[in-house]
Protein backbone atom coordinates (compact mmCIF):
# COMPACT_ATOMS: atom_id res chain seq x y z
CA UNK A 1 0.00 0.00 0.00
CA UNK A 2 1.56 3.25 -0.59
CA UNK A 3 0.44 7.13 -1.47
CA UNK A 4 -1.30 6.32 -4.29
CA UNK A 5 -3.53 3.70 -3.12
CA UNK A 6 -7.24 3.85 -4.34
CA UNK A 7 -9.32 4.52 -1.06
CA UNK A 8 -12.57 5.54 -3.07
CA UNK A 9 -13.31 3.75 -6.20
CA UNK A 10 -16.57 5.77 -7.35
CA UNK A 11 -14.59 9.08 -7.15
CA UNK A 12 -10.77 7.47 -7.51
CA UNK A 13 -9.37 9.32 -4.80
CA UNK A 14 -6.02 8.09 -3.29
CA UNK A 15 -4.51 7.81 0.80
CA UNK A 16 -2.39 11.25 -0.41
CA UNK A 17 -5.30 13.22 -2.01
CA UNK A 18 -7.33 11.98 2.07
CA UNK A 19 -4.06 12.83 3.68
CA UNK A 20 -3.90 16.54 2.21
CA UNK A 21 -6.89 16.87 3.31
CA UNK A 22 -6.44 15.66 7.10
CA UNK A 23 -3.29 18.19 6.79
CA UNK A 24 -5.67 21.12 6.37
CA UNK A 25 -7.10 20.29 9.52
CA UNK A 26 -10.06 18.29 8.68
CA UNK A 27 -10.87 15.13 11.49
CA UNK A 28 -13.93 14.06 10.31
CA UNK A 29 -15.10 11.88 6.93
CA UNK A 30 -17.80 14.36 5.82
CA UNK A 31 -15.62 17.40 5.95
CA UNK A 32 -12.72 15.21 4.21
CA UNK A 33 -15.65 14.35 1.51
CA UNK A 34 -16.62 18.13 0.96
CA UNK A 35 -12.35 18.63 0.29
CA UNK A 36 -11.86 15.46 -1.87
CA UNK A 37 -15.35 14.27 -2.96
CA UNK A 38 -14.13 10.93 -1.54
CA UNK A 39 -17.79 8.94 -0.86
CA UNK A 40 -19.56 11.57 -3.25
CA UNK A 41 -20.40 8.70 -6.20
CA UNK A 42 -22.76 5.88 -6.93
CA UNK A 43 -21.45 3.68 -3.71
CA UNK A 44 -21.93 7.14 -1.28
CA UNK A 45 -19.16 6.03 0.99
CA UNK A 46 -20.57 2.43 1.52
CA UNK A 47 -17.05 1.39 0.59
CA UNK A 48 -14.69 3.81 1.37
CA UNK A 49 -16.28 5.08 4.73
CA UNK A 50 -14.39 3.20 7.34
CA UNK A 51 -10.80 2.90 5.55
CA UNK A 52 -10.97 7.20 5.36
CA UNK A 53 -11.92 6.91 9.31
CA UNK A 54 -8.76 4.71 9.83
CA UNK A 55 -6.40 6.87 8.12
CA UNK A 56 -7.91 9.80 10.67
CA UNK A 57 -7.13 7.71 13.04
CA UNK A 58 -3.99 6.38 12.30
CA UNK A 59 -2.88 10.07 11.22
CA UNK A 60 -4.31 12.01 14.28
CA UNK A 61 -4.51 9.67 17.03
CA UNK A 62 -8.03 9.95 17.23
CA UNK A 63 -9.75 6.58 18.74
CA UNK A 64 -11.75 4.76 15.82
CA UNK A 65 -14.68 5.30 17.71
CA UNK A 66 -14.81 9.26 18.24
CA UNK A 67 -14.51 9.53 14.41
CA UNK A 68 -18.25 10.57 13.08
CA UNK A 69 -19.58 8.23 10.17
CA UNK A 70 -20.96 10.74 6.89
CA UNK A 71 -24.99 10.74 7.91
CA UNK A 72 -27.27 8.34 5.64
CA UNK A 73 -29.49 10.08 3.04
CA UNK A 74 -32.11 9.17 0.82
CA UNK A 75 -31.89 6.91 -2.11
CA UNK A 76 -29.83 4.80 -0.08
CA UNK A 77 -28.51 3.53 -3.55
CA UNK A 78 -29.13 4.84 -7.33
CA UNK A 79 -32.80 5.60 -8.08
CA UNK A 80 -34.48 7.13 -11.27
CA UNK A 81 -35.63 10.28 -10.90
CA UNK A 82 -38.78 9.14 -12.67
CA UNK A 83 -39.08 6.53 -9.73
CA UNK A 84 -38.60 9.10 -7.26
CA UNK A 85 -41.03 11.43 -8.81
CA UNK A 86 -44.38 9.12 -9.05
CA UNK A 87 -46.90 10.42 -10.82
CA UNK A 88 -47.82 14.18 -8.45
CA UNK A 89 -47.32 17.96 -10.01
CA UNK A 90 -44.58 19.63 -8.15
CA UNK A 91 -45.18 22.03 -5.88
CA UNK A 92 -41.54 23.29 -5.77
CA UNK A 93 -41.55 27.00 -6.55
CA UNK A 94 -39.79 28.63 -9.52
CA UNK A 95 -37.02 30.84 -8.90
CA UNK A 96 -38.64 33.72 -11.46
CA UNK A 97 -41.03 33.80 -8.59
CA UNK A 98 -38.59 35.24 -6.39
CA UNK A 99 -38.07 38.50 -8.70
CA UNK A 100 -40.90 40.70 -6.67
CA UNK A 101 -41.91 44.04 -7.77
CA UNK A 102 -41.59 47.37 -5.58
CA UNK A 103 -43.85 47.01 -2.64
CA UNK A 104 -44.47 43.57 -2.68
CA UNK A 105 -43.41 41.01 0.01
CA UNK A 106 -39.54 39.83 -0.69
CA UNK A 107 -38.78 35.90 -0.02
CA UNK A 108 -42.59 35.11 -0.09
CA UNK A 109 -42.43 31.51 1.53
CA UNK A 110 -45.21 29.74 -0.90
CA UNK A 111 -44.37 26.20 -0.10
CA UNK B 1 -1.49 29.24 19.05
CA UNK B 2 -0.88 33.07 19.77
CA UNK B 3 -3.87 34.92 22.69
CA UNK B 4 -3.78 38.35 21.15
CA UNK B 5 -4.76 39.47 17.61
CA UNK B 6 -5.92 42.84 16.34
CA UNK B 7 -8.84 40.89 14.66
CA UNK B 8 -10.77 37.96 15.08
CA UNK B 9 -13.73 36.69 12.85
CA UNK B 10 -16.01 34.15 13.95
CA UNK B 11 -17.19 31.93 11.42
CA UNK B 12 -14.73 30.27 8.15
CA UNK B 13 -17.66 29.79 5.93
CA UNK B 14 -17.74 31.83 2.79
CA UNK B 15 -18.34 34.95 4.44
CA UNK B 16 -15.98 34.83 7.54
CA UNK B 17 -13.12 33.46 4.51
CA UNK B 18 -13.64 35.86 2.21
CA UNK B 19 -13.23 38.61 5.25
CA UNK B 20 -10.05 36.82 6.44
CA UNK B 21 -8.55 36.83 3.29
CA UNK B 22 -8.99 40.09 2.36
CA UNK B 23 -8.39 41.71 5.70
CA UNK B 24 -4.87 39.52 5.55
CA UNK B 25 -3.70 40.97 1.88
CA UNK B 26 -3.01 43.96 3.77
CA UNK B 27 -0.54 42.19 5.98
CA UNK B 28 -0.43 44.65 8.45
CA UNK B 29 -3.11 42.68 10.83
CA UNK B 30 -2.98 39.72 12.97
CA UNK B 31 -5.91 37.39 12.45
CA UNK B 32 -7.78 34.87 13.72
CA UNK B 33 -10.24 33.06 12.37
CA UNK B 34 -12.43 30.39 14.24
CA UNK B 35 -15.10 28.14 13.48
CA UNK B 36 -16.88 25.75 15.82
CA UNK B 37 -16.55 23.15 13.05
CA UNK B 38 -14.73 22.92 9.81
CA UNK B 39 -15.34 25.17 6.87
CA UNK B 40 -17.82 23.68 4.45
CA UNK B 41 -19.89 21.69 7.63
CA UNK B 42 -22.44 24.38 7.17
CA UNK B 43 -24.40 26.34 4.78
CA UNK B 44 -21.24 27.24 2.78
CA UNK B 45 -20.51 23.50 1.89
CA UNK B 46 -24.42 22.62 0.40
CA UNK B 47 -25.25 25.05 -1.99
CA UNK B 48 -25.95 24.86 -5.27
CA UNK B 49 -23.53 27.72 -5.50
CA UNK B 50 -25.13 29.77 -8.61
CA UNK B 51 -23.58 33.30 -8.94
CA UNK B 52 -26.68 34.66 -9.24
CA UNK B 53 -27.76 38.21 -9.95
CA UNK B 54 -30.53 38.75 -12.41
CA UNK B 55 -33.64 38.98 -10.49
CA UNK B 56 -32.46 39.80 -7.15
CA UNK B 57 -35.01 42.97 -6.32
CA UNK B 58 -34.93 45.66 -5.50
CA UNK B 59 -32.31 46.88 -7.82
CA UNK B 60 -30.13 48.46 -5.39
CA UNK B 61 -29.69 44.42 -3.88
CA UNK B 62 -29.09 43.18 -7.25
CA UNK B 63 -26.79 45.71 -8.25
CA UNK B 64 -24.54 44.94 -4.90
CA UNK B 65 -24.97 41.28 -5.98
CA UNK B 66 -23.72 42.62 -9.82
CA UNK B 67 -20.88 44.37 -8.07
CA UNK B 68 -19.75 41.15 -6.45
CA UNK B 69 -20.35 39.16 -9.17
CA UNK B 70 -17.75 41.58 -11.04
CA UNK B 71 -14.83 40.95 -8.49
CA UNK B 72 -14.70 36.87 -9.51
CA UNK B 73 -12.68 36.89 -12.68
CA UNK B 74 -10.48 39.73 -10.39
CA UNK B 75 -10.64 37.36 -7.47
CA UNK B 76 -9.67 34.44 -9.35
CA UNK B 77 -6.23 35.90 -10.11
CA UNK B 78 -5.60 36.51 -7.12
CA UNK B 79 -6.43 33.23 -5.26
CA UNK B 80 -6.28 30.68 -7.94
CA UNK B 81 -8.71 28.76 -9.75
CA UNK B 82 -12.25 28.38 -8.37
CA UNK B 83 -13.95 26.98 -11.22
CA UNK B 84 -15.96 30.35 -11.88
CA UNK B 85 -18.01 30.41 -14.71
CA UNK B 86 -20.51 33.40 -15.97
CA UNK B 87 -22.67 30.60 -18.10
CA UNK B 88 -25.56 33.11 -18.17
CA UNK B 89 -28.67 32.43 -15.86
CA UNK B 90 -31.81 31.40 -17.30
CA UNK B 91 -35.27 31.89 -14.95
CA UNK B 92 -38.11 29.95 -16.35
CA UNK B 93 -41.67 31.08 -16.01
CA UNK B 94 -44.43 28.46 -16.84
CA UNK B 95 -47.40 31.08 -17.46
CA UNK B 96 -47.73 33.27 -20.14
CA UNK B 97 -49.23 35.73 -17.66
CA UNK B 98 -45.72 36.54 -16.10
CA UNK B 99 -44.25 37.82 -18.78
CA UNK B 100 -45.74 41.32 -17.88
CA UNK B 101 -43.94 41.01 -14.35
CA UNK B 102 -40.48 39.83 -16.34
CA UNK B 103 -40.73 42.96 -18.67
CA UNK B 104 -40.86 45.25 -15.61
CA UNK B 105 -38.48 43.33 -14.09
CA UNK B 106 -35.99 44.21 -17.29
CA UNK B 107 -36.83 47.58 -16.97
CA UNK B 108 -35.88 48.32 -13.40
CA UNK B 109 -33.21 46.09 -13.76
CA UNK B 110 -31.73 47.99 -16.55
CA UNK B 111 -31.94 51.31 -14.28
CA UNK B 112 -28.84 50.02 -12.17
CA UNK B 113 -26.93 48.29 -15.58
CA UNK B 114 -27.86 44.86 -15.42
CA UNK B 115 -28.99 43.66 -18.23
CA UNK B 116 -32.16 41.60 -18.51
CA UNK B 117 -33.29 39.50 -21.36
CA UNK B 118 -37.29 38.51 -21.85
CA UNK B 119 -37.49 35.48 -23.66
CA UNK B 120 -40.12 34.27 -25.79
CA UNK B 121 -40.15 29.57 -25.52
CA UNK B 122 -38.50 29.36 -28.73
CA UNK B 123 -35.76 31.90 -27.63
CA UNK B 124 -35.36 29.90 -24.34
CA UNK B 125 -35.47 26.46 -26.17
CA UNK B 126 -32.67 27.87 -28.24
CA UNK B 127 -30.39 28.41 -25.35
CA UNK B 128 -31.53 25.47 -23.58
CA UNK B 129 -32.72 22.55 -26.13
CA UNK B 130 -33.45 20.34 -23.01
CA UNK B 131 -35.79 22.48 -21.32
CA UNK B 132 -39.29 21.54 -21.38
CA UNK B 133 -41.48 22.72 -24.07
CA UNK B 134 -44.49 23.56 -21.39
CA UNK B 135 -42.33 26.76 -20.35
CA UNK B 136 -43.69 30.13 -21.62
CA UNK B 137 -40.46 31.77 -21.39
CA UNK B 138 -37.94 33.09 -19.14
CA UNK B 139 -35.58 35.76 -17.92
CA UNK B 140 -32.20 35.80 -19.08
CA UNK B 141 -29.01 37.36 -17.89
CA UNK B 142 -24.92 36.95 -19.24
CA UNK B 143 -24.27 38.03 -15.62
CA UNK B 144 -25.15 34.88 -14.31
CA UNK B 145 -23.16 31.76 -12.98
CA UNK B 146 -21.75 29.49 -10.68
CA UNK B 147 -18.58 28.63 -8.78
CA UNK B 148 -16.84 25.25 -7.49
CA UNK B 149 -17.94 26.42 -3.21
CA UNK B 150 -15.57 24.01 -1.98
CA UNK B 151 -12.29 25.11 -3.93
CA UNK B 152 -13.41 28.79 -3.39
CA UNK B 153 -13.95 28.36 0.39
CA UNK B 154 -10.35 25.82 0.12
CA UNK B 155 -8.86 28.93 -1.89
CA UNK B 156 -10.37 31.87 0.40
CA UNK B 157 -8.46 30.11 3.44
CA UNK B 158 -5.22 28.86 1.70
CA UNK B 159 -4.43 32.39 0.43
CA UNK B 160 -5.56 33.85 3.85
CA UNK B 161 -2.69 31.41 5.84
CA UNK B 162 -0.39 32.56 3.14
CA UNK B 163 -0.90 36.33 4.12
CA UNK B 164 0.01 35.13 8.10
CA UNK B 165 -3.48 34.50 9.04
CA UNK B 166 -4.24 32.22 11.60
CA UNK B 167 -7.26 29.60 12.01
CA UNK B 168 -9.02 27.36 14.59
CA UNK B 169 -11.37 24.98 13.64
CA UNK B 170 -13.62 22.52 15.69
CA UNK B 171 -13.56 25.13 18.15
CA UNK B 172 -16.66 26.35 19.42
CA UNK B 173 -17.17 30.50 21.05
CA UNK B 174 -18.81 29.89 24.02
CA UNK B 175 -18.56 33.34 25.27
CA UNK B 176 -17.51 37.19 24.09
CA UNK B 177 -16.85 39.95 26.26
CA UNK B 178 -15.05 43.33 26.58
CA UNK B 179 -12.42 43.93 29.01
CA UNK B 180 -10.40 46.92 29.03
CA UNK B 181 -11.48 47.87 25.32
CA UNK B 182 -10.14 44.49 24.40
CA UNK B 183 -12.67 41.58 23.07
CA UNK B 184 -12.05 38.52 25.25
CA UNK B 185 -13.37 34.88 22.93
CA UNK B 186 -13.64 32.21 25.37
CA UNK B 187 -13.27 29.48 23.04
CA UNK B 188 -13.03 25.10 23.97
CA UNK B 189 -9.50 25.72 23.57
CA UNK B 190 -9.14 28.54 25.88
CA UNK B 191 -9.66 32.76 25.72
CA UNK B 192 -8.89 34.86 22.64
CA UNK B 193 -7.88 38.34 22.76
CA UNK B 194 -8.55 41.14 20.00
CA UNK B 195 -8.72 44.68 19.49
CA UNK B 196 -11.59 44.01 16.68
CA UNK B 197 -14.35 40.96 16.17
CA UNK B 198 -16.26 40.51 13.39
CA UNK B 199 -19.61 37.39 13.63
CA UNK B 200 -19.91 35.89 10.43
CA UNK B 201 -21.89 33.18 11.67
CA UNK B 202 -24.29 32.67 9.34
CA UNK B 203 -27.18 30.21 10.62
CA UNK B 204 -25.79 30.97 13.65
CA UNK B 205 -25.54 34.34 13.89
CA UNK B 206 -28.48 34.31 16.56
CA UNK B 207 -26.55 32.86 19.04
CA UNK B 208 -23.32 34.40 18.42
CA UNK B 209 -25.25 37.79 18.75
CA UNK B 210 -26.90 36.94 22.15
CA UNK B 211 -23.51 36.28 23.64
CA UNK B 212 -23.25 40.16 22.80
CA UNK B 213 -26.56 41.17 24.21
CA UNK B 214 -27.97 42.05 20.36
CA UNK B 215 -30.59 40.31 18.33
CA UNK B 216 -29.93 39.45 14.67
CA UNK B 217 -32.76 39.24 12.89
CA UNK B 218 -32.55 35.91 10.58
CA UNK B 219 -34.39 33.03 9.84
CA UNK B 220 -33.07 29.65 9.16
CA UNK B 221 -34.79 28.12 5.96
CA UNK B 222 -33.55 24.53 4.85
CA UNK B 223 -32.97 23.61 1.51
CA UNK B 224 -33.06 20.10 -0.20
CA UNK B 225 -30.86 18.93 -3.24
CA UNK B 226 -30.82 16.34 -5.27
CA UNK B 227 -27.85 15.48 -7.28
CA UNK B 228 -27.49 12.67 -10.67
CA UNK B 229 -25.13 10.45 -11.85
CA UNK B 230 -22.55 12.23 -14.25
CA UNK B 231 -23.84 13.36 -17.12
CA UNK B 232 -22.82 14.00 -20.56
CA UNK B 233 -22.98 18.02 -21.22
CA UNK B 234 -26.57 19.12 -22.06
CA UNK B 235 -27.20 21.99 -19.93
CA UNK B 236 -24.89 25.31 -20.69
CA UNK B 237 -26.13 27.85 -18.63
CA UNK B 238 -27.21 28.29 -14.70
CA UNK B 239 -30.84 27.80 -14.54
CA UNK B 240 -32.99 28.81 -11.43
CA UNK B 241 -33.29 25.90 -9.99
CA UNK B 242 -31.19 23.20 -11.96
CA UNK B 243 -27.26 23.55 -13.05
CA UNK B 244 -24.96 20.92 -14.33
CA UNK B 245 -21.56 20.79 -12.62
CA UNK B 246 -18.22 20.36 -14.70
CA UNK B 247 -18.10 16.59 -13.75
CA UNK B 248 -21.55 15.79 -15.38
CA UNK B 249 -23.72 15.93 -12.48
CA UNK B 250 -26.84 17.77 -12.21
CA UNK B 251 -28.57 19.58 -9.39
CA UNK B 252 -31.60 20.57 -8.45
CA UNK B 253 -33.32 22.34 -6.27
CA UNK B 254 -35.19 24.99 -4.73
CA UNK B 255 -37.55 23.57 -1.88
CA UNK B 256 -37.93 26.16 0.80
CA UNK B 257 -38.74 24.81 4.47
CA UNK B 258 -38.18 26.67 8.53
CA UNK B 259 -37.64 23.47 10.32
CA UNK B 260 -34.57 25.07 12.85
CA UNK B 261 -31.24 23.44 11.88
CA UNK B 262 -31.95 20.27 10.94
CA UNK B 263 -29.76 19.05 7.87
CA UNK B 264 -31.86 15.84 6.96
CA UNK B 265 -33.39 14.79 3.51
CA UNK B 266 -36.58 14.16 3.56
CA UNK B 267 -38.61 11.69 1.10
CA UNK B 268 -41.16 14.22 0.42
CA UNK B 269 -39.24 17.06 -0.33
CA UNK B 270 -36.98 14.95 -2.45
CA UNK B 271 -39.89 12.92 -4.45
CA UNK B 272 -40.92 17.02 -5.01
CA UNK B 273 -37.56 17.87 -6.41
CA UNK B 274 -37.16 14.69 -8.17
CA UNK B 275 -40.68 16.43 -10.19
CA UNK B 276 -39.79 19.63 -10.31
CA UNK B 277 -36.25 18.23 -12.15
CA UNK B 278 -38.82 16.73 -14.92
CA UNK B 279 -41.06 19.76 -14.84
CA UNK B 280 -37.71 21.95 -16.13
CA UNK B 281 -35.76 18.98 -17.91
CA UNK B 282 -38.05 16.00 -18.53
CA UNK B 283 -35.45 13.85 -20.45
CA UNK B 284 -34.35 13.73 -16.56
CA UNK B 285 -36.75 11.06 -15.89
CA UNK B 286 -34.41 8.62 -17.32
CA UNK B 287 -31.46 9.41 -15.14
CA UNK B 288 -30.50 8.22 -11.77
CA UNK B 289 -30.03 9.72 -8.66
CA UNK B 290 -26.80 9.23 -6.54
CA UNK B 291 -27.26 11.49 -4.01
CA UNK B 292 -29.23 14.04 -1.61
CA UNK B 293 -27.96 16.95 0.53
CA UNK B 294 -29.61 19.59 2.57
CA UNK B 295 -28.37 22.88 3.34
CA UNK B 296 -29.77 25.86 5.78
CA UNK B 297 -29.95 29.08 4.24
CA UNK B 298 -28.97 32.23 6.32
CA UNK B 299 -32.29 34.25 5.62
CA UNK B 300 -32.48 38.19 7.20
CA UNK B 301 -36.01 38.89 8.44
CA UNK B 302 -36.18 41.47 5.57
CA UNK B 303 -34.21 39.59 2.72
CA UNK B 304 -31.30 41.70 3.03
CA UNK B 305 -27.71 41.59 4.08
CA UNK B 306 -27.49 42.79 7.47
CA UNK B 307 -23.46 44.16 7.30
CA UNK B 308 -21.64 46.74 9.51
CA UNK B 309 -20.64 48.01 12.86
CA UNK B 310 -22.62 46.49 15.40
CA UNK B 311 -24.75 48.83 17.26
CA UNK B 312 -23.56 49.90 20.58
CA UNK B 313 -20.83 47.72 20.55
CA UNK B 314 -17.61 49.52 19.85
CA UNK B 315 -15.19 47.57 17.17
CA UNK B 316 -17.84 44.52 16.80
CA UNK B 317 -19.01 44.26 13.35
CA UNK B 318 -21.48 41.58 11.72
CA UNK B 319 -21.77 39.97 8.20
CA UNK B 320 -24.81 37.79 7.81
CA UNK B 321 -26.61 37.09 5.04
CA UNK B 322 -28.41 35.04 2.49
CA UNK B 323 -26.32 34.62 -0.93
CA UNK B 324 -22.99 34.16 0.43
CA UNK B 325 -21.18 33.22 -2.34
CA UNK B 326 -22.62 35.85 -4.75
CA UNK B 327 -22.00 38.17 -2.48
CA UNK B 328 -18.28 37.35 -0.81
CA UNK B 329 -15.73 38.88 -3.09
CA UNK B 330 -17.68 42.74 -2.37
CA UNK B 331 -18.49 41.72 1.52
CA UNK B 332 -14.83 41.23 2.17
CA UNK B 333 -13.64 43.85 0.42
CA UNK B 334 -16.33 45.92 2.07
CA UNK B 335 -15.51 44.76 5.21
CA UNK B 336 -11.67 45.40 5.12
CA UNK B 337 -12.43 49.25 4.01
CA UNK B 338 -14.26 49.02 7.30
CA UNK B 339 -12.32 47.87 9.65
CA UNK B 340 -9.48 49.29 8.10
CA UNK B 341 -11.12 52.94 9.04
CA UNK B 342 -11.84 53.98 5.53
CA UNK B 343 -14.35 54.69 3.86
CA UNK B 344 -16.54 51.70 2.36
CA UNK B 345 -16.66 51.83 -1.58
CA UNK B 346 -20.64 51.74 -1.23
CA UNK B 347 -22.58 52.83 1.65
CA UNK B 348 -23.29 50.15 4.05
CA UNK B 349 -25.99 52.32 6.06
CA UNK B 350 -29.31 50.57 4.57
CA UNK B 351 -27.30 46.78 5.56
CA UNK B 352 -26.72 48.25 9.19
CA UNK B 353 -28.60 45.95 12.10
CA UNK B 354 -30.17 49.19 12.51
CA UNK B 355 -32.63 49.24 10.36
CA UNK B 356 -35.09 46.29 12.04
CA UNK B 357 -37.40 47.62 14.73
CA UNK B 358 -37.19 44.82 16.37
CA UNK B 359 -33.41 45.63 17.50
CA UNK B 360 -33.42 45.78 21.12
CA UNK B 361 -31.10 44.51 24.15
CA UNK B 362 -31.24 41.92 24.97
CA UNK B 363 -28.86 41.86 27.48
Amino acid sequence: MDKSTIVCRCEEINIDEIESAINLGARTFNDIKRLTRCGMGPCQAKCCMNLVRQIISDKTGQPLHEIRPPRMRVPLGVTRMGALAGSQASSVTSVFGESTEEGETVHEEKL
Amino acid sequence: MKKSYDVIVVGSGVVGSSITYHLSEERNKEILSIDKDFPLSGTSGSTQAWVWVHNKTPAWYGELNMYSAELYSFLERKIGDVEYKRTGGIAPFFSEADREKALRLAEKQAEVGIKVEVLSRDEVLEKEPSLSRSIAGATYSKIDGNVNPFRLIELYIRAARKNGAKFSFYNPVMDITKENGLFKVTTQDGDYFSNQLVLAGGPWSKSLGKLLGIDVPIKQVRGQIVVTEPLRPFLSHTIGGVRQADNGEVLIGYSKEEVGYDLRSTLDIVQDTARMAIDFVPALEKVNVVRCFSGIRVMPEDGFPILGGIPGIEKGYIAAMHSGITLSPLVGTLMTELLSGGETSIDLERYSLNRFDSLQSIG
